[in-house]
């Protein structure tokens, strides 16, 4: 945390190594979020370089209160998914090709774990939006809770609850799925 | 109420127990045996929802990404103040400027300077650059404005690739590649060789009849020369791995952008070396 509080100060005033160091450390956990939240994978690409895009112009305005700097880039990947999902009526989900799935060698594993993926992206699809994001956040962007609650604008109460309501629709829709 | 709130805590801690500690359900359970029927198959859930972190960026994306990402990093710097005596030879030039800046207001200039060709201000953006150039005194000043523009342009194209719109690549890689032949000729010059104005480049300073070239300090020389080397490799790697997913109809234009960046590159720095 001190080494990020330190990296930050130093983006904010124009260090490019310092940002370009922010971004390699958050960019593939904010990717896997949007694609959770989305579910479509080119869509999911345009909205996460728009979230570095836009932390770039914003850095200057964040400041240290309390909020972590990875609960800010969330916050603004939210608020791009939410627009994202305003303007489209219904999302595509497009399936994953092997090379978007981390794992051994194996390629039987990999299959198994991209089809696993799937079906957990679609189940998700049968939440709340507010279940969804907390999954997404949780799960796929390893956030704490008290960081997701930071992120929703709501209390670690709220999201203990919210989680525990997700985790059992989840379960339901992986359920349903497997017939 | 207040039993819902502990089960709640509960299922947390073992999900932190899970997904932090690298704990198994087992465990958990031992920890909560009068909860253990209830918990159990939300941790399952949960170990099946873990498999989320599996998802990774595709290395072409990722590519892509970093490189769209420094170029805005590398535009994002301080903009310094121009030397007052260097507008007077191009004084109708600097009160459009002015009149820009004061119709439009400074924040839509600065707005402009982060915006892509599918954005209004794109306009805005082209034609301070225009600026930019016109007020930038030396030859080497303005090869090297060209060059960091080239890499504004092969950024726009990697943008409006993802975007799907084929016809505005082929716009763009036309003023990527008169940048381009601007870098070579400006190099040229920057050599003592006579000017070869590409035909398709707009001249933004004339050099005067009579004029003597003044050679360039030899940091700002290595500033370009470093620049341009970073673009001959980065340029065409990027376009060929857009020209593979492309559009037919944008591949034409893709191909020309990597064969006049490949051609132009090499010239102007074989001209500085």
């Amino acid at each position: 945390m001190q080494n990020e509080q330190s990296l930050v100060h130093r983006a904010q005033r124009g260090d490019k190594k310092a940002f370009a160091q922010l971004y390699e450390s958050h960019f593939d956990k904010i990717y896997r979020y949007v694609v959770l939240r989305i579910g479509n994978k080119t869509e999911a690409e345009d909205v996460t370089q728009q979230v570095f895009l836009k932390a770039l112009q914003s850095i200057r305005s964040f400041k240290w209160k309390g909020i972590p700097f990875s609960a800010w880039l969330f916050r603004i990947a939210h608020n791009l998914v939410v627009d994202y999902l305003r303007k489209v009526k219904k999302v595509v989900i497009t399936p994953l090709d092997e090379s978007s799935v981390k794992s051994d060698s194996n390629p039987q594993l990999l299959v198994e774990q991209r089809l696993d993926i799937e079906q957990l992206i679609s189940a998700t699809k049968r939440l709340t939006r507010a279940q969804r994001e907390v999954i997404s956040l949780r799960f796929a962007g390893e956030l704490s809770v008290a960081e997701s609650a930071k992120v929703m604008g709501k209390s670690e109460g709220a999201v203990k609850a919210l989680q525990h309501s997700a985790i059992v629709a989840l379960r339901k829709a992986l359920l349903r799925a497997e017939g | 109420m207040k039993k819902t709130k502990e089960f709640n805590n509960i299922l947390n801690d073992c999900l932190e127990r899970l997904l932090v500690k690298g704990e198994t359900i087992e465990q958990c359970l031992q920890s909560y045996p009068e909860h253990a029927a209830e918990i159990e198959p939300l941790l399952q859930t949960a170990m099946a929802t873990k498999k989320a972190v599996a998802i990774q960026p595709q290395p072409e994306f990722k590519a892509r990404a970093r490189y769209q990402f420094q170029s805005a990093l590398q535009e994002a710097k301080p903009k310094r103040a121009l030397p007052f005596f260097s507008w007077q030879p191009q004084w109708a030039v600097a009160i459009a400027v002015v009149l820009v800046v004061l119709l439009a207001g400074g924040g839509t200039v600065t707005a402009a300077g982060y915006s892509m060709p599918d954005s209004p201000l794109y306009a805005v953006k082209l034609a301070t650059e225009q600026v930019q150039l016109t007020l930038t005194p030396s030859d080497i000043g303005k090869a090297e404005l060209h060059a960091r523009l080239a890499d504004r342009r092969v950024a726009e194209i990697v943008y409006i690739a993802n975007k799907g719109k084929p016809k505005q690549i082929e716009q763009i890689a036309q003023r990527l590649n008169k940048h381009l032949a601007m870098i070579a000729s400006l190099s040229l010059v920057e050599k003592g060789v006579e000017r070869e104005m590409p035909v398709l480049a707009p001249a933004p300073q004339q050099v005067e009849e009579g004029a003597e070239a003044v050679p360039a300090p030899a940091n700002a020389k290595a500033k370009l020369k470093r620049l341009l080397r970073r673009n001959e490799v980065n340029h065409p790697a990027v376009l060929r791995a857009l020209l593979e997913k492309a559009p037919e109809s944008a591949k034409p234009a893709l191909r020309r952008a990597i064969a006049a960046s490949e051609a132009n590159y090499q010239k102007a720095l074989e001209a500085l070396d």
